[in-house]
């Protein structure tokens, strides 16, 4: 069956695109307003300490400078639900803020940090994970007691178990390594990452009377509401935050401590004060991708079949973070649990507490640093029975009717196996297609064997398979219809950049019949629309713009009801299209914009049902919805300098159902240059003494640039488009999805360029060439 | 802090300035003069976010002071569409009827650095494109499709000259 669509699955221009064009978009630095403050930050420069004392007199005195805040001034609060209060006494990272300065120009603000002298009581500091873990080593949180995270008074974990490891599986991982003919296992660290917003995280913060009114740079403007509300103990009611244009987060977007020290400094100046992060800042004081130090052990037979695995994942969470073991959850689920029919498995996992920056959300969340280690063992197990890596992803991969189950069952419970959807047979097509697209079996030469050697430069080829959860998460949408018949939008999501207000317009377009150019979408105004968690975790398609796809719905049952009589027709014959409300199959029909002309009433409301309604037609088993990502790439390593450029990359992923194409592609294409850069260029230095990150700047933390990845003659897509249960129309979160197979693929195409298997974190020239000089040695002892 | 006074030509328009000479040229055009179509990202010369264009080169405005701006043709993205019908450049509609951009922050400094290799070379190949633009950072990773927006703006503007 084909279906017939207006404006749904074409590539139609942004709605936000004249304005970025000509530099009128307006982001937060870009907002001024009359009388306002600028402020700044003063930043820990040591991993753990104590502030004995602290003498703001000389800065205050400073002309222009309007507020001091530091400990003795603030309330004590927790902001983002932490350990540290807003400013705390005790210092548990090398750039915590321990004095706010708000001033009448940023460089008084500035030059006002310089004049506060602190007397800090350095504290032992414990830097390296591993260490954490042993008795007697200093503890990250004295006050905690325990560098093992097991839940605080106030972040309880009911699924976390008193040993504090979150366990999850399925079957009976020792009856499956007892079947199994070869078992394998191995260590693969995985890489920090910075977000790298291409804008430092921003805010504006500005009261009238009693009411604060937050222009935040934020993907999570719940979240920023409840923060602000819960630190200034006032009602949400009276605060309203608009996070127009926000910028590229990659899942880090959220200023919760900025914003309330800046609300706090304007309710006692009575002036907008406005806080902007320098780029070192934005390194040092927000937050980063986690490292995992994954073991896994996986249990294969002769024929192929993967018999159990066993993943335990020790994750270094630094001195906190604002998402306890939900990114741990992710992994447990998809990567450990649910990348292949691996009948049985058991994975476990702890975080634990050190002095570095802490971790927080980032593209992928959980799944990309477990994949990047469990893929490469995969690939080992291929090997151990010699078969082709991509047959051996083919035989194992997950299908419709699998079991799956949520995230937020891991954290929460109660644990109830459902399944994948009929999407998910996404999997074996994105293999097949991936496989003719990047010529395959033209290029895998069997194990052991190169694609082709020069002088110094091998060249390799890999495969690797991803996934990761799309969330479906309460949301509600208003469609009110203007007197023209045109439509306003009002969702709490948030445009970030990934083309969420575009996609959006069209799904509303699509279900009212009007014209794409007739919708306008208000986002992200807590002040006016209804609430949304945000854009996160890949729950725009299927959480907010599904309930946009309903209030649409309900906006249409309103029209129906209106034109019926006037076409003597019944609500079920008729149909919304061209801008009219036709008698289906007939040209009899009364434009939408006359209804709505006399009946400027219409407006309709759109809730998400609950997700263990989404059930599966035939078995009647909740469904949970996930995205497939496979890739495929071709690699030269120099064995003299260690670096690794990528030839060709072919990428498939499925999107349930393309709403915008090129927008797809600009996603696509967002998570494969982020997972480069996450295994091939970005690496985070962090003295192992101090915790101090001695590269905070775009020079030295290289991410990708035009010419790290391949030109378009070697850089190939492909999408299915199998339709989820989840989602308008069938469409579903991928994005995060997108990045989740390249790491692994990269690190087993560098083994069939050199065959050597390289196990360090990043995959920089540094480390390449260590891991290539260290293998060697062990194979001549 | 010694303030200088000096006239800068901003497309097309001479504005009289007193500014500090520490003051680099991205702050000025943004907090002086008002115009925020030019962004910042690193603001230390890393990722050609803030590109403007002096006497048509593409230039970094974070590291470049203001009053070494006097005497020279400056050009930002608020400079491009046409001043009196306000009809956009043939790059920007190709970036708006491609989806260009993402967040849209690196998207002026990429337009401007784009129309600069284009106005010296107006048939660039597709290497040419990555090399040009290859100070310019996308951390939404859309290297692909700006790649094709200047390659068909090239295209257009080529069959608009011969028109």
């Amino acid at each position: 069956m084909t279906e017939q669509f207006s404006v749904l699955g074409k590539s139609v221009k942004r709605k936000d695109a004249i304005e970025k064009v000509k530099g009128e978009a307006k982001y937060i630095p870009d907002i001024q307003l009359p009388k306002m403050l600028h402020a700044k930050f003063l930043r820990s420069p040591h991993a753990h300490a104590r502030i004995k004392n602290i003498d703001t007199s000389r800065a205050e005195e400073l002309p222009g400078v309007r507020c001091v805040l530091t400990h003795q001034n603030v309330p004590k609060k927790h902001p983002q639900r932490k350990f540290e209060f807003l400013l705390d006494e005790t210092l548990h990272h090398p750039g915590e803020e321990v004095a706010a300065v708000a001033a009448l120009t940023p460089e008084i603000a500035e030059e006002a940090l310089k004049l506060i002298h602190v007397h800090y009581e350095v504290l032992p500091a414990i830097i390296d994970p591993e260490e954490a873990l042993n008795p007697g080593a200093p503890l990250a949180h004295q006050e905690y007691g325990s560098n093992i995270y097991k839940g605080t008074q106030i972040v309880n974990i009911p699924r976390l178990e008193e040993d504090g490891w979150l366990r999850l599986g399925t079957g009976d991982v020792d009856k499956g390594f007892a079947e199994a003919d070869h078992i394998l296992e191995r260590t693969v660290e995985s890489p920090m990452q910075y977000n790298c917003s291409p804008m430092p995280r921003s805010v504006i913060c500005e009261w009238a009377g009693d009411k604060l009114t937050c222009w935040a740079d934020t993907q999570l403007p719940l979240f920023l509401l409840r923060d602000l509300a819960g630190s200034l103990e006032m009602a949400q009611a009276n605060i309203r935050i608009i996070a127009n244009y926000a910028v590229g987060g990659y899942g880090g977007k959220s200023p919760e401590k900025t914003a309330t020290l800046a609300a706090i400094m304007a309710k006692r100046t009575g002036r907008p004060v406005k806080a902007v992060f320098s780029r070192a800042e934005d390194f040092i004081g927000t937050h980063h991708r986690v490292s995992y130090k994954n073991y896994n052990k996986i249990g294969v037979k002769k024929d192929g079949t993967i018999t159990a695995i066993y993943s335990k994942i020790l994750a270094n969470w630094g001195s906190d973070t604002v998402v306890p073991y939900v990114c741990q959850s992710s992994a447990l689920l998809g990567a450990c649990n649910m990348l292949y029919r691996w009948q049985n498995s058991m994975a476990e996992s702890q975080g634990v507490l050190t002095n570095i920056l802490g971790y927080g959300p980032m593209n992928g969340f959980g799944d990309p640093e477990a994949i990047y280690a469990v893929e490469r063992l995969v690939d080992e197990a291929a090997e151990k029975i010699d078969m082709d890596p991509l047959d051996f992803r083919l035989k194992n991969c997950m299908r419709y009717g699998d079991k799956a189950m949520e995230y937020e069952q891991v954290m929460n419970g109660p644990i109830e196996w459902g399944i994948l959807g009929p999407d998910l047979d996404s999997f074996p097509e994105l293999i097949e297609r991936c496989a003719e697209k990047a010529q395959w079996k033209e290029k895998w030469r069997g194990w052991q064997t190169p694609m082709a050697v020069d002088a110094y430069r091998r060249r390799g080829i890999g495969v690797s398979i991803g996934m990761h959860h799309t969330s479906f998460w309460p949301a509600s949408a208003i469609v009110k219809m203007n007197q023209d018949g045109s439509a306003t939008v009002l969702t709490g999501a948030v445009e970030i950049g990934q083309g969420y207000g575009t996609a959006t317009a069209q799904v509303a377009a699509e279900c009212l019949g009007i014209r794409y150019e007739d919708v306008n979408v208000i986002l992200a105004d807590t002040g006016a629309a209804p609430a949304a968690i945000g854009n996160v975790a890949s729950c725009g398609t299927s959480s907010p713009m599904n309930a946009v796809k309903i209030a649409a719905e309900d906006a249409k049952c309103k029209l129906f009801e209106l034109a019926g009589p006037r076409l003597n027709a019944s609500v079920d014959d008729l149909e919304a299209k061209d801008g009219g409300i036709y008698v289906k199959g007939t040209s009899n029909s009364i434009p939408i914009a006359d209804i709505c002309f006399t009946n400027w009433q219409i407006t309709g409301t759109g809730n998400n049902p609950p997700y263990h309604s989404i059930r599966d037609e035939k078995t009647g088993k909740v469904i949970h919805a996930y995205a497939a990502a496979v890739t495929i790439v071709e690699v030269e390593v120099d064995i003299e300098t260690g670096k690794i450029d990528i030839i060709e990359l072919t990428s498939g992923h499925d999107t349930g159902r393309t709403i915008n194409p090129i927008i797809v592609e600009n996603q696509i294409d967002l998570g494969l240059v982020m997972a480069c850069g996450w295994v091939l260029t970005e690496e985070y230095k962090i003295d192992p003494k101090t915790g101090i990150l001695l590269n905070p700047n775009l020079l030295d933390y290289k991410i990708p640039s035009f010419l790290d990845m391949p030109d378009s003659n070697h850089f190939n897509r492909v999408v299915s488009e199998r339709p989820s249960a989840w989602g308008p129309f069938g469409a579903k979160g991928f994005s995060e999805t997108s990045m989740t197979a390249l790491g692994p693929a990269i690190a087993n195409a560098v083994y069939n360029a050199t065959g050597t298997r390289v196990y360090c974190a990043s995959l920089t020239p540094e480390n390449i060439l260590s891991e290539l000089e260290t293998r060697k040695e062990e194979v001549s002892n | 802090m010694s303030k200088q006074e000096i006239v800068l030509n901003v497309n097309g328009i001479d504005y009289e300035l007193k500014v500090n000479v520490t003051a680099t040229l991205v702050d000025v055009l943004r907090e002086e003069i008002g115009l925020t179509g030019t962004k910042v990202m690193c603001n230390e010369g890393a990722c050609g976010t803030c590109t403007v264009l002096i006497n048509g080169t593409p230039a970094l405005s974070c590291m470049m002071l203001a009053v070494d701006g006097e005497g020279k043709e400056i050009q930002t993205i608020e400079g491009l569409a046409d001043q009196e019908t306000g009809e956009l450049h043939p790059i920007q509609k190709t970036f708006v009827e491609r989806s260009g951009m993402q967040c849209g922050v690196c998207t002026p400094g990429m337009i401007l650095t784009a129309k600069a290799l284009i106005d010296e070379n107006p048939e660039p190949s597709e290497g040419e494109v990555r090399e040009a633009l290859s100070g310019n950072l996308c951390r939404c990773g859309n290297y692909q499709r700006i790649t094709e927006c200047v390659l068909t703006s090239a295209e257009n503007l080529k069959n608009r000259s011969t028109k």
